[in-house]
């Protein structure tokens, strides 16, 4: 059984991939061996408040076990707080996420003190996603970038007492981010080289890594069986797989 | 299902050529049920420029793979276009006459549009061999004098028609590339270069038919259980798959496996 840590539900408007309601998505991702997934609004992405598309996300899902929302919230806007409650009140949730990159404004920004404070008062994890694409096939007139590592590195910096989950760094900007921070954990859904998952275990504990495959932006079986089909002893598989994902966010 | 990966790099950066390291990539590869690879050189090790003595050291390296793993490996000559008619056809001359070699890889010295484009067609045309060509869509990476959009690939598939041309890198070229490969009968393209983005497989299969399309990984940029997943993963029938996988290379390059 597979835990998937990044996983989105919604329309995409750049590429022609199916529309999948969230059963559909559950039984895609069964297929590729994972059986529970973290999933946020794909819609929350390009929208001015993000909290429309959140809550679609629970209704859609809300019948679908599987499937564990993960809001998406703009601190940059005035009414975070807001977000936060509206969406620990719709439902049980164990993380929220971040698209600074998407949302205008730096993981630098001081008004995110105040915000990590709250996170943290919850009890919840955060999610930062540090990129949904490669940029290089992006929408040619989108010049949206990756969250640019020196700003991972100041925030890591600014926030030591809280451990940071990571989505969608590629494998140079996780093997530079591991050498200097521990709170910190990353999935592998950007991370590609021969044997990636051997590869990156020589930066980062296993304990720190878990799977995310990007669906549906990305091949879910291609994603999954990069870990799957490892030559990994299989504990280290579980963790990555599965029991990292369960203990982090407290399944 | 039996695979042959035609986008490969066993050496690069010089990494990967001791005879221990080949070993442990063939059964690396056996075990994911790759039966054989295209071996394109240690291409970048001089550059995006390497002169003819550059280039001999490169194609040895990779006559070598060849030569002490026939079953495995079969290799492509890499050229540098821009060094002129002369040392193009000697140089491919040389490598062709060598068991293993079935075609010519170019990497990024030229546009593929390029006048010295024809030096390769000429070689192509006399040792019979296919051209597998660098191909990215130049829309965000942009340094068109080095890199081929595969509109510019396009072109030189237009203009050498009696060519078998492989545009490089489906992922790379996108959606776009599908689309300048559709009327070409001669342009394969193959699947290797960046993630797995969803429907891409299917799309290149909708538009260039199942024959067209080739299983490449660019390994070791990339990982082949991902590689093969985005195939195996897609919605297509077995058969297609098979193709993508096997068939298709196996007769463009004219392979008899055992």
């Amino acid at each position: 059984m597979l835990i998937d840590t990044n996983v989105n539900l919604g329309p995409w408007p750049f590429a022609p991939l199916p529309e999948l309601a969230a059963p559909q998505l559950a039984a895609r991702l069964g297929t590729a061996g994972i059986r529970r997934a973290l999933v946020s609004p794909l819609a929350a992405v390009f929208l001015p408040d993000p909290m429309p598309a959140n809550a679609k996300l629970f209704a859609a899902i809300r019948r679908t076990p599987a499937l564990l929302p993960v809001p998406v919230l703009n601190p940059a806007l005035a009414n975070w707080r807001e977000q936060l409650d509206r969406c620990r009140a719709a439902a049980p949730i164990r993380a929220v996420k971040l698209f600074p990159n998407y949302h205008n404004y730096r993981l630098t920004a001081r008004r995110l003190d105040d915000f990590m404070a709250a996170i943290a008062r919850a009890g919840l994890r955060l999610i930062v996603n540090v990129r949904l694409e490669d940029e290089r096939h992006r929408y040619f007139a989108l010049k949206i970038k990756g969250v640019p590592v020196k700003d991972i590195a100041r925030f890591l910096r600014r926030f030591p007492g809280q451990h940071v989950f990571l989505a969608g760094l590629y494998r140079p900007e996780l093997k530079q981010l591991a050498a200097d921070h521990k709170n910190f954990s990353a999935d592998i859904a950007f991370c590609e080289w021969a044997e990636t998952v051997k590869d990156l275990l020589t930066v980062m504990p296993a304990r720190r890594l878990m799977l995310g495959t990007n669906t549906p932006l990305l091949s879910t079986r291609a994603q999954a069986d990069k870990l799957r089909l490892a030559q990994l002893p299989a504990r280290t598989k579980a963790l990555i797989g599965t029991e990292n994902a369960r203990r982090f966010f407290n399944f | 299902m039996r695979i042959i990966d035609v986008h490969t790099h066993p050496v690069l950066f010089k990494q990967g050529r001791k005879p221990a390291e080949v070993r442990r990539l063939i059964a690396h590869g056996r075990r994911l049920g790759i039966v054989h690879m295209i071996a394109l050189g240690d291409v970048l090790l001089y550059g995006a420029q390497p002169n003819e003595a550059q280039l001999r050291l490169m194609n040895d390296e990779n006559a070598r793979l060849a030569r002490e793993h026939p079953d495995y490996f079969t290799a492509f000559v890499y050229l540098n276009p821009l060094l002129g008619e002369r040392a193009v056809m000697t140089e491919a001359e040389r490598c062709a006459a060598r068991p293993g070699f079935r075609g010519i890889k170019l990497e990024i010295a030229n546009n593929a549009a390029h006048p010295c484009m024809r030096h390769i067609a000429k070689a192509a045309r006399t040792f019979n061999l296919v051209v597998l060509q660098h191909s990215w869509s130049t829309t965000n990476i942009k340094d068109r004098k080095h890199q081929s959009d595969p509109v510019d690939t396009a072109l030189f598939a237009r203009r050498h028609p009696d060519v078998k041309i492989i545009m490089a890198h489906l992922t790379g070229v996108g959606f776009r590339g599908v689309l300048e490969a559709k009327d070409l009968p001669n342009l394969w393209v193959d699947t290797s270069g960046g993630y797995p983005e969803e429907g891409l497989i299917e799309y290149a299969v909708e538009h260039l038919g199942p024959d067209r399309v080739l299983y490449g990984s660019d390994l070791p940029i990339r990982e082949n259980s991902v590689t093969i997943g985005r195939i195996l993963g897609a919605n297509l029938p077995a058969a297609t798959k098979q193709k993508l996988l096997y068939g298709n290379t196996a007769r463009l390059l004219n392979l008899k496996l055992a």
